[in-house]
């Protein structure tokens, strides 16, 4: 079953490729048919889709092993979700390469999310990469871009490649994901190095962050949804389902390191934040500053802390993606990414403001938003695993996170009107269709997180 | 060493072997023929294949035998593709001088 | 804390706002001026609720009073209920009763307004986030009441969005805003790690074990309540949050959201009780925001300004009230100010609107009769807030003067004293300056001093029709100046119903008995407010004053102290401390670390690998013959090992 999710969309994004070069209409329907279909497939089939393959025997085990039970659910929920609202959002003369190569993206994260084998996890690490840098070369507006994306996400993978034989090696087998025994010995911090790097730069962390802004900056919005909101957890899944189980006390003896880095993403992106004029890289900076807050959780090992942290990878994936989605209407209607060209908007398309400030109080932690959810648990539980002083630091970002959120916000939609284009729809149906279902997602997240957690910690 | 299954001496195998494949390097490091170049590199096979067939006579062993269809498959491939481009540089430059083709030049 | 039960009353009292927010929301449209209906009825009847809840707000059961309705887990750890005792109940009535007047008032106020769905959309939320704060059994269900009336205040701030100075209003106050709320975070955090609940009952049930936390606990919770009660050094967004509709400056800006801290002090009260050095600090902040909210007061010429520094400077009453353990003197004072406060924001309301969205006093005068009703309901009012005898804000400000001194902080019952006559004179300024002498508002600007008049812009284009209704705001102002005098005898005597309710919310405290009593403190008083107030009476209301209005309102304004005019420097310190190192951090980070030093480090490692590119490229000639030779040469080699090999053994 769980080869179906992986598959569905990679020969889904194949076939549309057979449909004529400009086609519109035909490519979005299926997309987003076959985007439900995964959305679907894991909520009615309840057995977690098992499939397992053996792969390799020598050096050590390994299986083609896919699942989706645990953390891994809601990971597929959420990609499978982006996916749909990206591909209904998706209206441009390209339609047909650019839903394709959603699809190709959504099966190999799919591989990922639901690999039960490290050896596969990194496999579609390196494959999950190659969509977003063929829509970087294809719509980007620098090709520097597109090869800085793949350099810094494959060395990731070649360390995370690294590790995995490494770990193969020495325990004897990959195929481990979802059991817990902890992996010792002189390599173990090495081991745990290698993987950490390709989550560090996938996150991103920093000082592996300077890939990233341009990346959001330039990817077209639809994929530019599914990349930060679904793509940057891979990272962070990662470190939930293999750093955790295995190499915790290898982890521990990189703790402060971690903490420190996890701190100054927190701040350096909230202050950067601030300062930029690009909205999507007011965004793209927020991403580096709300993720650190997932890292410094998974670091703290705190039961209640990982907790907030799937919370707040569910809810940060929703509100990233619905922001960048919404940031593209607008960037579609004023041809302009520039805060300081825009204002006053609210009194032009109020039902696309409505949904932005939606977005963006989510993503500055307002109670009641699935973001508030995440922070506040993770906090408290970073907090009592002990660490006084990085909770408090940690709280600095959220302050400013309401600054740059509202600048961004009232910089948009407030104000008197700055430019002058006579095209000014309002949300169009299609557009509301792809965000209302992420806005929806958010309340209900964040009136009721128990219910997503019921359903991770079985 | 079952003597009596090889009426003709190994060490002859193994030196037959060895001229025809060092006729065969030297063909490829002199030569600026492409085709006379494969040739060479097929009579190198030929000498891989000869020694496999004799000491898996001599050793009773058909593992030999097994890669000398592997070699014989492997080297009809490499001289398809190795004649098709041959043939495309041929028609592209008409001269197939391999001093003069330097395009993998770093 | 409550009697645990089943209570659907306190769904209705809770959800009706919600619902009626949704609604405007939905069909603002459609629904037009009908909005309000919706608007009022949606307040309306949670205030009837609320009067049918008294009974189970003050039932009790062993130690536990009122109700306790328990709502879902939100997470593990955290339970989410509501909570009706008597603290809850006191703000419930006055965020409802109170709520529902100024809804009413609203109808009228914003009649020409396009966008009253939206208006009293966000007007309903509030009053649902502000309920949730109340009703909440637990930390976090307050700290989540706690954003959400910040972002209702944003909006409300933010109203008309078009204006600069309200955006940028509506920021600032949200910003502050969240500064209290991540302190309080912070004591969660530390409640959670302590006691490993945050449900009231739970936590304040072990208060011991807090241990040397529970100062920081305090400190962190009462940074939330500076934040949101505009104590000092937080106070700087409430002034400029006058930029809103004054319906709004009356509902949040003064009658419920910025006593939040007033009430998130009373319902913590067992933590203070606690620890003296909370008491000290809290106290000691409370008393210097009133007076400095005093004395800001006195240099204000905008009228709903004016009003603004003298609500921050009665919550620093309350909360010095509440900071020395003199918690129902400290409520009682959030009460009697809900009315008073109303009134007379509703009054300049009132005002303003008769002027066409003027709002500086010196371009008023003589509004006694073009106002008539503001004027009357008003002069109840600014007698209430200076504390004249036998109106409302006598019996609470003696109260928690006395308060002090009784609870062992004399120099805060000195604050308390001099703040009081302050207020009587710039109370008095204002009512003297806007009501009396002749109208000003014809003469030029310069004239009375006005170096910058503002043009008035505020409302959107109207619906083209006439006027509301004149009883639309007139009875809600009327209402709260007949509350303004009455509210104040429930407090009468040591055991009269004030302190019947409260006897079992607070616990009865051994005091000492402190060396001034009771009857000296209210003669006291009553003789630096009448002080107070005859100053202001010789300076401009006596009839050579009258004649000489404008030229003595222009000297004043020319010979106003700097220090006073730049409020303190307070908006300037924060400047300089706070939004130009973080600007400057962000740029330098965004357009000099990361370009430059991090991306020049990867540029290095590029080049590295660039250069060793060079040194072996010259070994790639794309002579397929020297690429063989080396084969050959590279295959005779391992031949000559294996043979040494083979040798040596």
């Amino acid at each position: 079953m769980a080869l179906v999710l992986i598959l569905l969309p990679i020969a889904a994004g194949c076939a549309l490729f057979l449909l004529p070069r400009g086609e519109r209409t035909i490519s979005r329907l299926a997309g987003s048919a076959v985007a439900a279909l995964t959305f679907v497939l894991p909520l009615v089939a309840q057995n977690g889709g098992e499939f397992s393959v053996r792969w390799l025997s020598r050096p050590f085990t390994a299986a083609l092993h896919f699942a989706w039970t645990g953390p891994s659910l809601w990971l597929v929920l959420l990609l499978a979700l982006c996916t749909y609202c990206a591909i209904v959002a998706t209206n441009t003369a390209q339609n047909r390469s650019m839903i394709a190569l959603l699809l190709m993206l959504e099966g190999c994260m799919m591989g990922l999310f639901t690999a039960r084998d490290i050896l596969a996890f990194a496999l579609f690490w390196d494959l999950m990469l190659i969509p977003p840098f063929f829509a970087l070369i294809e719509w980007g507006t620098h090709r520097d871009t597109a090869w800085r994306f793949l350099i810094y996400n494959f060395s990731g993978g070649l360390t995370l490649l690294l590790a995995t034989a490494a770990f193969g090696v020495l325990s004897g087998s990959t195929d481990v994901i979802g059991s817990t025994h902890q992996f010792a010995g002189s390599w173990a911090p090495w081991i745990f190095a290698g993987f950490a790097f390709a989550f560090a730069v996938k996150t991103p962390l920093w000082p592996l962050h300077t890939w990233m802004p341009n990346t959001y900056a330039e990817l077209p919005p639809p994929f530019v949804a599914v990349v930060s909101a679904v793509q940057s957890k891979a990272g962070l899944y990662g470190f939930i389902v293999i750093a955790l189980p295995f190499l915790r006390t290898s982890m521990a003896e990189w703790r402060w390191l971690i903490v420190a880095l996890a701190l100054v993403s927190l701040l350096y992106g909230a202050f950067v934040a601030l300062t930029q004029t690009d909205m999507k890289r007011i965004v793209a900076y927020s991403s580096l500053s709300h993720l650190g807050l997932i890292v410094l959780a998974i670091v703290s090992a705190n039961p209640i802390a990982i907790k907030g942290a799937l919370v707040y990878i569910v809810a940060h994936g929703l509100f990233s993606a619905a922001l960048f989605l919404i940031l593209g209407y607008y960037e579609e209607r004023e041809e302009t990414r520039s805060v300081l060209k825009l204002g006053g908007l609210g009194a032009v398309n109020p039902k696309l403001a409505g949904a932005f400030t939606i977005a963006a109080l989510a993503a500055l932690g307002l109670p009641g938003l699935a973001g508030f959810a995440g922070e506040l648990v993770i906090l408290t539980g970073v907090f009592r695993a002990g660490y006084f002083w990085p909770a408090l630091i940690a709280l600095i970002p959220i302050v400013i996170a309401s600054a740059y959120m509202l600048r961004l916000l009232q910089d948009t939609i407030n104000g008197p009107q700055l430019a002058d284009i006579p095209q000014r729809r309002d949300l169009t149906f299609a557009e509301a269709l792809a965000v209302a279902p992420l806005l929806a997602a958010l309340l209900y997240v964040g009136i009721y997180p128990h219910a997503l957690l019921a359903a991770v910690m079985h | 060493m079952h003597a009596d299954l090889l009426p003709v001496a190994l060490a002859n195998y193994v030196a037959l072997s060895s001229v025809i494949f060092f006729i065969g390097v030297a063909g490829v490091v002199l030569r600026r023929n492409p085709l006379i170049m494969l040739m060479s590199i097929e009579l190198m096979w030929n000498a891989a294949n000869l020694l496999f067939l004799a000491f898996a006579r001599a050793w009773l062993n058909n593992a030999g035998h097994i890669f000398a269809f592997l070699v014989i498959t492997v080297a009809a491939a490499e001289a398809a593709i190795g004649l098709a481009i041959v043939v495309i540089v041929f028609r592209s430059r008409a001269n197939v001088d391999v001093d003069e083709i330097a395009l993998m030049k770093g | 804390m409550g009697v645990a039960g089943s209570y659907p009353l306190l769904f209705a009292i809770w959800l009706v706002p919600l619902a009626g927010a949704i609604v405007n929301w939905a069909f603002g449209p459609q629904l037009k001026r009908a909005a309000g209906i919706v608007g009022c009825v949606a307040i309306g009847l949670p205030f009837v609720a609320t009067l049918a809840a008294w009974g189970i707000a003050t039932q009790s059961s062993g130690a536990a009073v009122g109700a306790n309705q328990h709502l879902l887990s939100w997470m593990p750890g955290f339970d989410f209920g509501l909570l009706l005792d008597p603290l809850s109940l006191i703000w419930a009535l006055i965020i409802t009763g109170v709520g529902f007047l100024i809804h009413v008032y609203s109808v009228g106020y914003m009649w020409p307004d396009t966008a009253i769905a939206r208006f009293f959309a966000y007007m309903n939320f509030f009053v649902f986030a502000m309920l949730t704060l109340v009703l909440s059994d637990n930390f976090v269900g307050l700290l989540v009441g706690w954003g959400l009336v910040g972002l209702a205040s944003y909006f409300l701030i933010g109203f008309w969005f078009f204006k600069p100075t309200a955006v940028a209003a509506a920021r600032k106050a949200f910003v502050i805003n969240v500064v209290g709320d991540v302190a309080i975070m912070f004591a969660i955090f530390m409640i959670f790690a302590k006691v490993g609940s945050t449900s009231f009952v739970t936590v304040f049930a072990h208060v011991p074990a807090l241990g040397n936390w529970l100062f920081l606990v305090c400190l962190f919770l009462f940074i939330g309540a500076a934040a949101k009660s505009a104590q000092i050094p937080l106070h700087t967004w409430l002034p400029d949050a006058m930029e809103g509709p004054t319906p709004v400056s009356a509902l949040i800006h003064a009658a419920t959201m910025v006593t939040a801290g007033v009430y998130l002090v009373a319902r913590c009260w067992p933590l203070w009780n606690a620890s003296h050095d909370a008491q000290v600090l809290v106290g000691t902040i409370g008393g210097l925001t009133a007076l400095g909210g005093a004395l800001l007061g006195v240099a204000q010429w905008d009228i709903k300004r004016i009003l603004a520094y003298s609500t921050m400077s009665q919550i620093g009453y309350m909360i010095m009230g509440v900071g020395v353990t003199a918690y129902q003197a400290g409520v009682a004072h959030f009460f009697t100010h809900a009315f008073f406060k109303a009134c007379l924001f509703l009054g300049a309301g009132i005002v303003i609107h008769e002027l066409a969205d003027e709002q500086d006093i010196r371009r008023m005068g003589g509004m006694r009769l073009r106002a008539p009703v503001a004027f009357f309901a008003m002069f109840a009012a600014v007698l209430a807030i200076s504390g004249f005898p036998g109106f409302a804000g006598f019996f609470s400000k003696d109260a928690v003067v006395f308060g002090a001194l009784e609870h062992g902080f004399p120099w805060l019952y000195v604050l308390g004293i001099v703040t009081a006559g302050i207020t009587a004179y710039y109370m008095f300024r204002l009512f003297f300056v806007t009501f009396f002498g002749t109208y000003r508002g014809d003469l030029d600007p310069a004239q009375v001093g006005v170096t910058n008049p503002v043009e008035p812009a505020a409302h959107e284009p109207a619906h083209g029709e006439a006027h509301a209704p004149a009883w639309l705001m007139a009875a809600p102002v009327a209402i709260l100046g007949v509350f303004s005098v009455i509210a104040g005898y429930v407090m009468i005597g040591s055991n009269s119903p004030w302190n019947r309710l409260f006897t079992q919310t607070f616990p009865s405290q051994n005091l000492a008995v402190p060396a001034l009593s009771e009857g000296w403190t209210t003669a006291i008083l009553f003789i630096v407010m009448a002080a107070g107030i005859a100053i202001a009476y010789v300076r401009y209301a006596t009839p050579a004053a009258l004649a000489d209005a404008p030229a003595r309102l222009r000297a004043e304004s020319q010979r106003m102290p700097a220090v006073l005019v730049r409020l303190f420097y307070f908006d300037d310190v924060i400047d300089w401390l706070f939004v130009r190192p973080s600007q400057a951090l962000g740029r330098f980070f965004g357009s000099i670390f990361d370009p430059d030093v991090i991306d020049g480090a990867v540029r290095g490692v590029v080049r590295v690998n660039t250069e060793l590119g060079e040194v072996v490229r010259g070994m790639q000639t794309g002579l397929l013959r020297s690429y063989a030779l080396v084969i050959v040469f590279g295959a005779a080699l391992f031949a000559v090992y294996y043979a040494l090999q083979g040798v040596a053994h």
